[in-house]
């Protein structure tokens, strides 16, 4: 027997019973409807992650602080996440604040073996007092600060990336100043905005007129932040702490690293950091926690998918085993005629594999036509995405649509394995006398 | 003679089990020649189908054995068994056995798409050999809208539709008027004739029985007599009268007396179809004489 006719009379065999396929087909599309759907928003979740990652300088991004520093910022939340009790007081240390990197450090965290010593960089805090520009007379609050180091690539919703080598000042404008300082995503790239500090004993103003080369769409990590290119830092930097002597302007809190994370585990950088009384803070330590979040509640609905496809499957058991009996005449025909068990046993499958399949197709449909409303949805006026414009919730991934297609269809191949079983071990004279 | 192609050793076939056991067949040795017509006579409920579907290597036997061409078959592979059941084996059930709600075209194709045959090929064997039982103009309808004898017409189309070399037709005639009737015999004759087709016909119908080379008389799962009709003098000495062990009265049954005249209890329904017995044959040795 040929494979087209095979595949034929499976089709028509499901059609002969439009109702009991159908339904059958329905429990079949819960199941998948749900699981592509959890696929999807664990894929658009992870999507943006990585965008920020991205944004974050990738995966080899370090955030250094003293030792101490660490220890006191747990301490200060009780040791959260341990199961120690509060940490101690101790004279010794200055426990409630953060505690300065040395300049010792720093010349031993270069020579750490991993990381990439041009790529360190003090994190200086940028005391802006406000933003204004030459369309608009309203000043607003800006927190900048300088593009963290390594291998960066800001996820923007129009121009480009800052040229670090530039001698101009340049910044990426976080995306809800475009409105605000007067200008549209499509006319706000080459414009100079002001960035104006204000002398905390004099009151005096000083104003840094700075390129805006790209926006910023919003994400988690950035947390509204727009990134000046170094120059403009340093000279913002220098202005804010002129009046204060070298020792304390030269003080470091906070270093910014990279780190090459292809041949080395961030555990093995850490270890080494802590030799030197430092502490380092990968990415996934940042967002790892909002991660985790994610992939639980997500877990939990996946098993919810696959709680579903179980009942699917049994329905399909169910069907086949009722449509079985009822064509065992024909069966027994079949075989009287000379088909063989395993082409009974083929044909019968077939049909499970379709039901399966339309199942999965139907589900998969369905859950891409709701995702992208919602998408459109949540990212239209007042959604709750609406600042977010490069976070697609669904996302869906043809390895995702195929994956579960093709596991659908294998777990309702195993379901129909019962059923097609029965009808391939038919006696066909038995069959045939079947009233 | 003509080589042995079917036969049987002491073949016994036991129905239920324990308590519900019924022996259909007792012990039946047969040897079928290839173009030979053999038909097999006796009353409603004494093993004529159950032989045929042993025959036809439909169902196993209890104990015996049959062989096809010279090899037993009890040990034949799948494979094989299924080849001769859908391309040397044509089969005529005795209660037609059709796919109700498919078209009569498709029920005649259906050995011919378990084989495999490309579409228009089998659609032109399925149409012509509809054209055999002159039903072709039927091809397009519901199989189950048709009168008893077409479908059973359909059932022969279906039988002979892969050129099997041996059919089996249980009661082919059972449901057809004398007319009909005696077009598919003359048909299935000439089959017989024309490709050497050997033709293994159970039937209550002595005129159809008297047309056969031989006719094997069976009562309670045995063969009471196994009798060469005379009518070909060519016949060489092996072919004779081969009456079996007098201890039954083989006078069972004779020309007049073809109806079985009591239904037993468990086959009423089967009974049913033998209804139709008494007719008026035309004399088919003129037509055949040319
Ligand atoms: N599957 C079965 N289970 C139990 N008994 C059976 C089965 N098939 C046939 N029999 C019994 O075996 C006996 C022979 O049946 P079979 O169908 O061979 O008779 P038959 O000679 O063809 O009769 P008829 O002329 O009425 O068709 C009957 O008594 C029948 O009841
Ligand atoms: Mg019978």
């Amino acid at each position: 027997m040929r494979i087209i006719d095979i595949i034929h009379d499976a089709n028509a065999n499901l059609l002969r019973n439009k109702l009991r396929s159908f339904l059958t087909i329905l429990a079949i599309f819960i199941g998948s409807f749900s699981i592509i759907s959890t696929s999807a928003i664990q894929a658009g979740v992870n999507d943006f992650i990585d965008q920020q990652v991205d944004s974050y300088g990738g995966d080899g991004y370090l955030a250094v602080v003293a030792k101490d520093s660490m220890d006191a910022l747990q301490g200060l939340r009780g040791s959260m996440g341990s199961n120690s009790g509060p940490i101690e007081y101790n004279p010794d240390k200055l426990q409630t604040g953060m505690s300065p990197i040395t300049d010792e450090q720093i010349e031993k965290l270069k020579k750490v073996d991993g990381i990439d010593p041009d790529s360190i960089v003090k994190e200086q805090t940028l005391n802006i007092a406000y933003v204004t520009s030459k369309k608009t007379d309203k000043k607003y609050l800006i927190g900048a600060e300088a593009l963290p180091p390594g291998n960066i690539r800001v996820e923007l919703t129009t121009g480009n990336q800052l040229d670090l080598r530039a001698d101009e000042y340049q910044i990426l404008l976080e995306r809800k100043y475009v409105d605000a300082l007067g200008y549209t995503d499509e006319d706000v790239i080459g414009e100079k905005i002001k960035l104006v500090t204000v002398d905390e004993f004099t009151k005096k103003e000083k104003t840094f007129e700075a390129k805006v080369v790209g926006v910023i769409a919003p994400g988690v990590v950035s947390m509204g932040y727009s990134y000046t290119n170094n120059i403009l830092a340093d000279d913002i930097y220098n202005e804010n702490m002129k009046r204060y002597p070298d020792e304390v302007k030269n003080m470091t809190y906070a270093i910014a690293a990279s780190f090459d994370y292809k041949n080395h585990s961030a555990s093995e950088i850490k270890d080494k950091l802590e030799e030197i009384g430092l502490s380092g803070m990968t990415i996934e330590d940042i967002i790892g926690t909002i991660k985790t979040f994610f992939d639980v509640i997500l877990t939990v609905f996946k098993i919810f998918g696959f709680i579903a496809l179980i009942a699917a499957a049994i329905g399909i058991i169910n069907t086949l085993f009722m449509s079985v009996q009822e064509r065992t005449r024909e069966i027994g025909l079949d075989k009287a005629l000379g088909m063989s068990s395993v082409r009974v046993f083929f044909s019968f499958s077939l049909e499970a594999i379709m039901l399966g399949f339309w199942g999965s197709v139907f589900g998969i449909t369905v859950s891409i036509i709701l995702g992208n409303i919602c998408n459109a949805i949540f990212h239209a006026e007042g959604g709750f995405l609406e600042s977010f414009p490069t976070f697609n919730l669904v996302a869906y991934t043809i390895q995702d649509i195929i994956a579960v297609t093709a596991l659908i269809m294998v777990i309702a191949f195993l379901a129909g394995t019962l059923p097609a079983r029965r009808a391939a071990h038919k006696n066909p004279i038995d069959a045939l006398r079947y009233e | 003679m003509s080589k042995i192609l079917l036969s049987t050793r002491s073949l016994r076939k036991t129905y239920g089990k324990r308590n519900n056991k019924f022996d259909a067949l007792r012990g039946i040795t047969i040897d079928i020649h290839e173009g030979e017509t053999v038909a097999i006579i006796g009353k409603s409920g004494s093993g004529k189908s159950t032989l045929m579907h042993l025959l036809a290597l439909l169902d196993k036997p209890s104990h015996g054995e049959i062989t096809l061409d010279g090899h037993p078959t009890a040990k034949l592979k799948s494979r094989r068994l299924n080849s001769i059941r859908n391309k040397e084996f044509g089969f005529v059930f005795q209660s037609f056995f059709m796919n109700s709600n498919d078209t009569v075209l498709n029920n005649v194709i259906l050995p011919l798409k378990i084989a495999g045959v490309g579409f228009r090929e089998r659609r032109r064997r399925a149409i012509s050999a509809l054209k055999t039982v002159e039903l072709d103009d039927k091809r397009n309808n519901k199989a189950n809208d048709l009168s008893g004898g077409q479908k059973q017409r359909v059932c022969i189309a279906r039988a002979i539709v892969n050129n099997p070399k041996v059919i089996f037709a249980d009661e082919p005639t059972g449901n057809l008027d004398s007319a009909t009737g005696d077009k598919i015999i003359n048909l299935l004759f000439r089959l017989n004739k024309e490709k050497g087709i050997t033709l293994i016909i159970v039937t209550h119908d002595q005129d159809l029985a008297n047309k056969c080379d031989r006719q094997i008389n069976i009562k309670d799962g045995r063969i009471v007599s196994d009798t060469a009709n005379d009518f070909e003098p060519d016949d060489d000495g092996d072919d004779e009268i081969r009456e079996i062990v007098g201890d039954d009265d083989s006078d069972d049954w004779d020309d007049e007396d073809a109806i079985p005249e009591n239904f037993e209890g468990d086959n009423n329904i089967d009974g049913m179809l033998d209804r139709r017995r008494h007719v008026k044959h035309i004399d088919i040795d003129e037509e055949e004489d040319d």
